[in-house]
């Protein structure tokens, strides 16, 4: 019998319908991967089954039984765990604070601080997530997060796990980590359901796939019936090209060039250790690495975001190296942030203000001081028609959008303000095969434009199939330069990994530009 | 001249003087934990004087009326709660509009009730809790006579002041109330992720507030000053809201920051017998007060940090 079945579940937002008559089952110890393009409805199904979202029509059985799903607290007592897209963790509290929430040891209301931190080292042995009780959020890196999201699902006792886009913000290694406990949760008689844009992870770990589109289930498959191209081709509803080709680089003057800079991390160590390279215009330059090796802190303060201890920041000729992000936004600096949520958007904010952000006290958006609505909406209406933003209307708040399509706002308006130089940290976080796509191109028409792009990215994958030359960052320092020719996923894995610092060493070879002095 | 500035009683002045702003300080702090800001404090103290003294002056029972004034502070935050939570309104404009309201209705009840506007008849007070004998003479006795002044001079609720401060902070950081309460203003929706109810949690911050504004106002009136005035608060409420902020939203911090003012105040009432020797008008003294707490915010309000969903209304679709 299904642990989970849905029958004919209907969700209306204005203007949108989320999920039309969206029926689909779950069993026991399976592994199933809800997969389609950025508002299909993926999240919003699961916000319904999980009870923050409330059905406009349609069944949800729980072990057979019809359920009226009202809210979290009944879905979490009746054994449903949610891993949300964006992460509910509360930043200044603790790890161990965060996974009790809700359900805190004690007695007579008093926490049992001591027995909470136990049950959570014991958690976290038994399935293999090595995460730090006592840390604070704001100091953990995307990826350990992830890990107090599932603790904390497990910790309220969950029988079916819905991971939702768990992945976007993983490293590979990360990403077969997490399968390894997706499995071992299945083998403990848990059911999985995962969302992810992913083809190869569907095609790795899932039992059975359902496609989503416009709010509809349209197919159903199993990994061994199908791959990755027709996965794709189901989901988009047309052929999509897996990786862009790019022409040779044309490499113009020099436009950005950091040098010999150090930036000091959030916990008070030295992040960034002495890094210099350059940018030059028509190039695409990758800075590959694993997350938390400073890749964070070198493009906040090349934005402006951060302040460098010492070195400097060239754009052109012009000294940003104190500019701060809007004297940098001014002198032609582009920048996609890693979080859309910490620094992209105004989530309360709808999709035009978003767009303009940054431009909006500039002509043609602002005369004298005050905004000019109809010019701004019509820019918005023209960006979110190039990029595909899937929208009723400029209206709508950023917050309301999908996941993917509050990442595609933050593309369109870094991109569509045609800057001299992009700096783009993970661009295609979140996005659907299509969109990925579509993004690639634009990077490479920039580049084209003689425009100098420098792209942050986790995914080896968008790193070779975009850049010119890679940097590989290790440890806060530039440990290795590879043209795209000698970059393939098995050399940068190693050097991110630390590999060949000795080696390199022991070689007398000098690790390239900015490394140990 | 210094040692007529510098005794016992400027120091138990400000521990007087400190006790209903810090009362509304940690209301304030409890209220915005949870992600209410309230700034409607000035408007429920008020409130809580008024209805304390009318109760004592109905009943002759101060006790009755320390009740009553918490039961009015409860009442009016309750409006300030179901706009602000359940209607999704502005809370600066729905804690502006208590704050006139209070004001309103008061001097209105005022007339109504005895006939007349400004100040009521005197009411019984509450008094000193402790009434040591001073020893006699010697180093000692001099230590205990400090002692006993700025300590042991104080009516009741100036050492529920104490006692609340420091159960509250107990309880905003290691009970199951307190956990849930931070989380509630950092990320209500996360605290609505694990099956916790956002709108009751803030209901019971806001009315905690208002309990505690309202018990701010029974200490002005009944145990100060023994009657009530119109607008007798006079700006006490928005030092409560400084206090709460350079107390960086913690109980025993608000309570700490108030001191400080009231030392201020303390300090000033002192200074005007300079009066006599510097010839400056009173006002001038009676400025120093908001000049420090208009320094003191400025000056932390940079580096402390807010609870991050505070004065953001909650919606769940
Ligand atoms: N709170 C909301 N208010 C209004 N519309 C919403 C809201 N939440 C989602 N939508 C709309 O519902 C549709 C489905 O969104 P949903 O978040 O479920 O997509 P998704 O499949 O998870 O996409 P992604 O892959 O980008 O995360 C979108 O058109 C979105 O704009
Ligand atoms: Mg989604």
């Amino acid at each position: 019998m299904a642990v989970l079945e849905l029958r004919d579940v209907t969700k209306v937002f204005p203007g949108v319908v989320a999920n039309d008559r969206v029926s689909f089952s779950l069993e026991k110890g399976e592994i199933l991967a809800l997969l389609g393009e950025n508002g299909a409805g993926k999240s919003t199904i699961m916000n319904v089954v999980y009870g923050l979202l409330s059905s406009d029509g349609g069944e949800i059985l729980i072990d057979g039984e019809p359920v009226n799903m009202r809210s979290p607290r009944q879905a979490i007592d009746l054994g449903i765990g949610m891993v949300h897209q964006h992460f509910m963790l509360i930043e200044p509290l603790t790890v161990t604070e965060n996974i009790v929430l809700g359900r805190e040891p004690g007695r007579l209301g008093v926490i049992d601080f001591a027995l909470a931190r136990t049950r959570v080292v014991e958690l976290s042995e038994r399935y293999g997530l090595k995460v730090d009780p006592d840390a604070k959020i704001a100091d953990l890196a995307v990826g350990m997060q992830q890990r107090v999201e599932i603790l904390k699902a497990l910790y309220q006792g969950a029988r079916v796990l819905i991971l939702d886009e768990p992945t976007a913000v993983l490293t590979p290694q990360e990403v077969r980590e997490l399968f390894a406990v997706i499995r071992s949760l299945v083998d403990e008689g848990l059911s999985v359901v995962f969302i992810t844009h992913k083809l190869e992870e569907v095609m790795a770990v899932s039992d059975r796939i359902i496609v989503m589109r416009a709010g509809r289930v349209v197919g159903e498959t199993r990994p061994e019936e199908t791959d990755d191209v027709g996965l794709a081709r189901m989901m988009v509803g047309r052929d999509v090209v897996l990786r862009v080709e790019k022409p040779p680089s044309t490499c113009g003057d020099t436009v950005l060039a950091v040098k010999d800079l150090h930036v000091m991390g959030d916990r008070g160590l030295e992040a960034v250790a002495g890094v210099s390279f350059t940018v030059c215009a028509g190039e695409v330059v990758a800075v590959a690495g694993v997350s938390g090796n400073g890749q964070t802190e070198l493009i906040e303060s090349i934005v402006g975001l951060r302040k460098p201890t010492s070195g400097t920041v060239h754009l052109k000729d012009i000294d940003i190296t104190h500019a701060g992000p809007r004297k940098s936004i001014e002198a032609g600096v582009s920048h996609i942030p890693e979080d859309r949520h910490r620094r992209g958007l105004v989530l309360q904010f709808d999709i035009a203000e978003n767009l303009v952000l940054g431009d909006h006290r500039l002509p043609p958006y602002a005369k004298n001081g005050i905004m000019k609505p109809k010019v701004i909406a019509e820019m918005a209406e023209k960006r979110i028609a190039d990029y595909d933003v899937r929208t009723p209307s400029v209206s709508v708040l950023a917050g309301n959008l999908s996941g993917g399509n509050q990442q595609k706002l933050v593309v369109a308006r870094e991109i569509g303000r045609e800057p001299m130089l992009l700096i783009a940290a993970q661009p295609t976080r979140g996005l659907d095969v299509g969109a990925i796509e579509f993004v690639h191109r634009e990077v490479l028409a920039e580049r084209a434009r003689g425009r100098a792009v420098l792209l942050v990215s986790l995914e080896l994958e968008e790193i070779l199939s975009l850049a010119d030359r890679v940097l590989v960052m290790y440890e806060g320092r530039i440990v290795r330069e590879l043209s795209a020719e000698e970059a393939d996923a098995e050399t940068l894995g190693y050097y991110m990994t630390g590999g060949g610092g000795d080696k390199l060493a022991a070689d007398g070879v000098v690790p390239v530009m900015g490394g140990q002095q | 001249m210094l040692d007529s500035i510098i005794t016992p009683d400027l120091f138990a002045a400000a521990i007087r003087i400190a006790t209903p702003l810090a009362l509304a300080a940690i209301g304030g702090t409890i209220c915005e934990r949870s992600g209410v800001v309230n700034i409607a404090l000035e408007g429920i103290m008020l409130t809580g004087a008024f209805f304390g003294t009318a109760v004592v002056l109905a009943t002759g029972e101060p006790w009755l009326g320390v009740i009553a004034a918490v039961v009015a502070g409860i009442s009016i935050s309750a409006v300030h709660a179901f706009a602000s939570i359940n209607l999704r309104s502005d809370q600066t404009v729905s804690g502006t509009a208590i704050n006139l309201l209070a004001l309103g209705v008061t001097g209105f009840l005022m007339k109504l009730w005895y006939g007349h506007p400004g100040t009521t008849d005197q009411i019984k007070t509450l008094g000193s809790v402790f009434n040591f004998e001073a020893p006699g003479g010697g180093v000692l006795a001099e230590v205990w006579r400090w002692v006993n002044a700025i300590l042991f001079t104080h009516s009741p609720i100036v050492y529920l002041a104490i006692i609340i401060a420091i159960v509250a902070q107990w309880a905003v950081f290691k009970t199951r109330w307190g956990l849930r309460l931070r989380a509630l203003g950092e990320h209500p929706r996360a605290v609505d992720t694990v099956g916790v109810n956002v709108a009751r949690g803030r209901w019971i911050a806001v009315l905690m507030s208002g309990a505690l504004a309202g018990l701010a106002g029974a200490n002005l009136t009944i145990e100060q000053v023994g009657s009530f005035t119109e607008n007798m608060t006079n700006g006490r409420g928005f030092i409560a809201l400084a206090a709460n902020i350079f107390g960086r939203w913690t109980p025993i911090g608000s309570y700490l920051a108030s001191l400080l003012f009231g030392f201020a105040d303390a300090l000033q009432i002192k200074l005007q017998i300079l009066r006599g020797v510097i010839n400056v008008p009173p006002q001038f003294f009676q400025m120093l007060p908001y000049i420090l707490t208009v320094v003191v915010v400025a000056g932390v309000i940079g580096r402390a940090v807010a609870p991050a969903a505070s004065g953001v209304p909650y919606r769940k679709d």
